[in-house]
């Protein structure tokens, strides 16, 4: 096992590196620099200031001489300064990246916690009306947009029922009920549509569970039905749906701009996005390269999660 | 008496000002919804107020970074050599008095004494030296600030509390350019710390910030601003500024009660807010934040002289295809004004005789495209995605030219981009906008005279008697004769048709019931010399 874990970060290596570059050479690819950002609108189109700006941001060295002393600085931990806010980058990822793992890691367990019950019962009672209920609230949240149904639960727990805040962001380690008042609707409304895609994957496999022959075996050797379904087939049902939360979960760390925007979550998905507009290419390098690590990591845990699940799994 | 403000964004007369400073019967000028109880309401000390802002600032030093001042909290923490009114005539501030010599090529700022940064250093001669050699710097000074400065030759201390400022060129304008906006003043001794704990002189003192969440500021105690009963401003003992960059977002947040003031509400959502939810909060009306307009690129491709011989008969037959009343419905929802200059009746500086621009005539738009050599040239409209009234009058355009018989593409994208287009002239209808020039010759000196970088890097208008216009009303010191100029030379663009003014930008601000003794002025939410949030105070 541990010899697996190691050589499983080893790979992270490679991939990062491949990763780092690719970003670098995107983000060099897209019209316009740091320098256009600074100069602005006011048309200070004088070729000395440009230099001067492109001498203090290091734009006037070729890009894999950029790159090779950025990828030297961060082998020793130094991100470098963010040229937008002059501040540490490290000090700008700690701002975003624990409210977004917060939220993303959140709103997947709530998705977890309606598409494992609801995904087995439909399974269980198949074609009954708790299945067609299961299978129409599944296909209701593949169907509507994310950001209309955190929009109706503002309106309907904000507004209306005056419930919960309607916005923004408290962090667990200042007030840990606050932050959880403030986290109900947009991990609500993360976890609902990544629910019910979970929901039906778990239906689907544990379909395919009941039907195996250690099934019927269980069931001929007297088990209750209830020890049958938790203890022997969802457990091998949920390998899949584990799969697929772990990817889903990856997605959310960098793909929840939209619903940060609507919750004003602070998160390190819409610093990533205002630093692409602003070209500020040592936070977007960060952010990426941290959100990668973050990834494989995760990847690496529901690998893990599976020799837990079934001990049958081999980690090769 | 009405409860949104009332006056329909007309400006506060200098007496009103007053009264808004002692905030005894402001009553209608403010927004506070009754006449009977506002006798009885007296500034309370104390208080946090809570504003829900469309934008964050991107960075903690006001000197690198713009702080736009309608919506970046951070602007509470500012101040400069001089303060506007709320007639944006410059009024005294950290300088008690300043002058102009005969050739308008040197101004000297008497400084109040015993004035202090946040940090309790001394507001000296020195210092604003430092700031302004600062802002000059181009490595350091954002290109908005600095241009502000760019007359500047150089800068001298004649004694403690005397700073001289030298220019190039005389400059009848110079004075509104060193108010807080966009000059303001930053504590020396505490540059070191500048992009994590700044120190500046206004009336708020920086306390906290998290990017994207919150920016807390507290009551400066050693400001130097006092109501008319001689009580130090601010009343508030914090300000915390909480972005939502949705508009919607925004209102729901006052609505719910997590916020106690929006600094916009979208046009499309006005007129129903204020029927429905007009009873329980005020609303305010900033008459004019900026001027948008659609300019035609004229370096290069078909409405440019050099390219195309019929570049102004093209130009007219885009004018003539543009329908203003509809951007202003679509748009603006009808909220705001027509622009046929650059400034609205809300400014001083309205000029009152501009002819305008062609008006909207598809048939005699189409007609001309048909004459016009280069009419069916494939044509590109680029539009900045920061703000969405120009992104919409971009997509309005571009149907009503397409309608027109206009071959037209239509395209938004983010600043770099839209520079780096600029800087190749890479497009050909450019939907924008200019705001918070408070002297027109940070407008026309910077944007219309052929010589002004800005000009060249993005229309490259040029009109000999337009120049001269602008250069003689610069260091004209009578007031009427120079809005006259800038009026004339409104008319002469509305001719050339470099650009076509379609609309003046106008914000609708809410705030709950208990904030009382608050109106937004010309120059922003913040401050000005007796009203913004210096004058702010919360109920209950």
């Amino acid at each position: 096992m541990l010899a697996y874990i190691i050589r499983r970060i080893a790979h992270l290596v490679p991939v990062l590196f491949v990763l780092t570059v690719s970003v670098f050479v995107f983000v060099e690819m897209l019209p316009g620099n740091i320098v256009d950002t600074l100069i602005g609108t006011e048309g200070n189109d004088d070729p000395e200031i440009r230099k001067a700006l492109e001498q203090e941001y290091g734009l006037d060295q070729p890009v894999h001489i950029r790159y090779a002393k950025w990828l030297g600085r961060v082998v020793q931990g130094d991100f470098g300064i963010s040229l937008v806010t002059r501040r540490p980058v490290t000090l700008e990822l700690m701002t975003g990246i624990p409210a977004t793992v917060y939220l993303a890691a959140v709103g997947i367990g709530v998705s977890m916690l309606i598409a494992v019950p609801l995904g087995t019962i439909a399974a269980v009672r198949r074609n009954t009306p708790v299945d067609y209920t299961a299978q129409v609230t599944s296909l209701a949240g593949i169907s509507i947009p994310e950001f209309w149904f955190a929009i109706l639960c503002v309106l309907l727990f904000s507004l209306y029922l005056g419930w919960l805040p309607s916005s923004g962001y408290v962090s667990p380690f200042v007030d840990l009920k606050a932050s959880l008042t403030y986290l109900i609707l947009p991990a609500v409304a993360i976890g609902f549509r990544q629910a019910a895609f979970t929901t039906r994957l778990t239906r689907s496999s544990m379909l395919d569970e009941m039907n195996k022959e250690y099934v019927d075996t269980a069931r001929s050797l007297g088990f209750r039905e209830r020890k049958v379904i938790f203890k022997y087939t969802l457990r091998n049902a949920m390998i899949p749906t584990l799969t697929i939360s772990g990817l889903q979960l990856a997605n959310l760390l960098g793909g929840t701009v939209v619903l940060e925007t609507i919750f004003a979550w602070p998160g390190i998905g819409r610093a990533i996005y205002e630093a692409i507009l602003q070209r500020d290419y040592p936070l977007v390098q960060a952010g990426v390269l941290v959100l990668g690590v973050i990834v494989v990591v995760t990847n690496l845990l529901v690998d893990l999660a599976y020799r837990l699940l079934n001990p049958r799994v081999a980690l090769a | 008496m009405s409860d949104h403000a009332g006056d329909n964004g007309r400006r506060l007369t200098r007496r009103e000002i007053l009264a808004a400073s002692t905030a005894l019967a402001v009553s209608g000028a403010v927004g506070i919804p009754s006449s009977a109880g506002a006798a009885k309401r007296h500034p309370k000390r104390g208080g946090t107020l809570r504003f829900g802002t469309r934008d964050d600032s991107v960075g903690l030093d006001t000197h690198r970074n713009f702080i736009y001042f309608v919506s970046h909290p951070l602007a509470g923490m500012t101040g400069g050599l001089l303060d506007f009114d709320g007639e944006m005539e410059p009024v005294p501030a950290v300088a008690s008095e300043w002058d102009a010599s005969q050739d308008m090529k040197t101004w000297t700022f008497k400084l109040r004494k015993g004035l202090e940064f946040h940090n309790g250093e001394t507001i000296d001669a020195a210092a604003v030296k430092w700031n302004y050699e600062r802002i000059l710097d181009p490595k350091i000074g954002h290109s908005f600030t600095r241009s502000a400065l760019s007359d500047v030759e150089r800068i001298t201390v004649d004694d403690k509390h005397t700073v001289r400022i030298h220019l190039k060129s005389p400059s009848a304008a110079f004075d509104t350019n060193v108010v807080y906006y966009p000059v303001n003043l930053l504590a020396p001794g505490a540059v070191d710390k500048v992009d994590t704990h700044p120190m500046g002189c206004g009336p708020f003192k920086f306390k906290s910030w998290k990017r994207n969440d919150t920016t807390e500021l507290v009551r400066f105690e050693n400001f130097w601003g006092t109501d008319a009963e001689g009580n130090s401003l601010p009343y508030l003992d914090a300000l915390i500024g909480k972005p939502r960059k949705e508009d919607r977002v925004r209102l729901t947040a006052l609505r719910t009660g997590e916020v106690d003031l929006i600094d916009n509400i979208a046009y499309a959502d006005v007129d129903n807010f204020i029927k429905e939810n007009g009873a329980n909060y005020n609303t305010w009306e900033v008459p004019q934040v900026g001027t948008a307009f659609v300019a035609f690129n004229l370096k290069n491709g078909p409405f440019s002289h050099k390219d195309n011989k019929d570049a102004h008969m093209l130009r007219t037959a885009a004018a003539h295809a543009i329908d203003h009343e509809g951007i202003h419905q679509a748009v603006f929802h009808g909220q705001g004004q027509i622009a046929k200059g650059f400034y609205s009746k809300s400014s001083p500086w309205h000029g009152e005789s501009i002819k305008s621009w062609p008006q909207y005539d598809p048939d005699k738009a189409r007609s001309m495209l048909k004459k016009a050599n280069g009419g069916d040239a494939k044509l590109l409209i680029i539009a900045n995605d920061s703000f969405p009234y120009m992104q919409q009058t971009g997509e309005l355009v571009h149907a009503m030219l397409q309608e027109a018989g206009f071959n037209v593409v239509f395209e938004i994208h983010p600043t770099p981009v839209i520079q780096d287009k600029y800087n190749k002239g890479a497009f050909d209808i450019d939907s924008s906008a200019n705001s918070y020039r408070i002297d027109p010759d940070g407008w026309y000196g910077r944007s219309i005279l052929s010589t002004a970088p800005e000009t060249k890097r993005r229309h490259g208008y040029v009109n000999e008697k337009v120049d001269q216009l602008i250069l003689a009303a610069k260091v004209e010191r009578d007031k009427k004769k120079r809005r006259q100029m800038y009026a004339d030379v409104d008319s002469l663009v509305n001719h050339d048709l470099p650009l076509i003014y379609t609309h003046f930008v106008p914000l609708r601000q809410a705030g709950t019931k208990k904030v009382h003794g608050y109106h937004p002025a010309f120059t922003g939410p913040f401050q000005y010399a007796g009203g913004g949030l210096r004058t702010a105070w919360m109920e209950g």
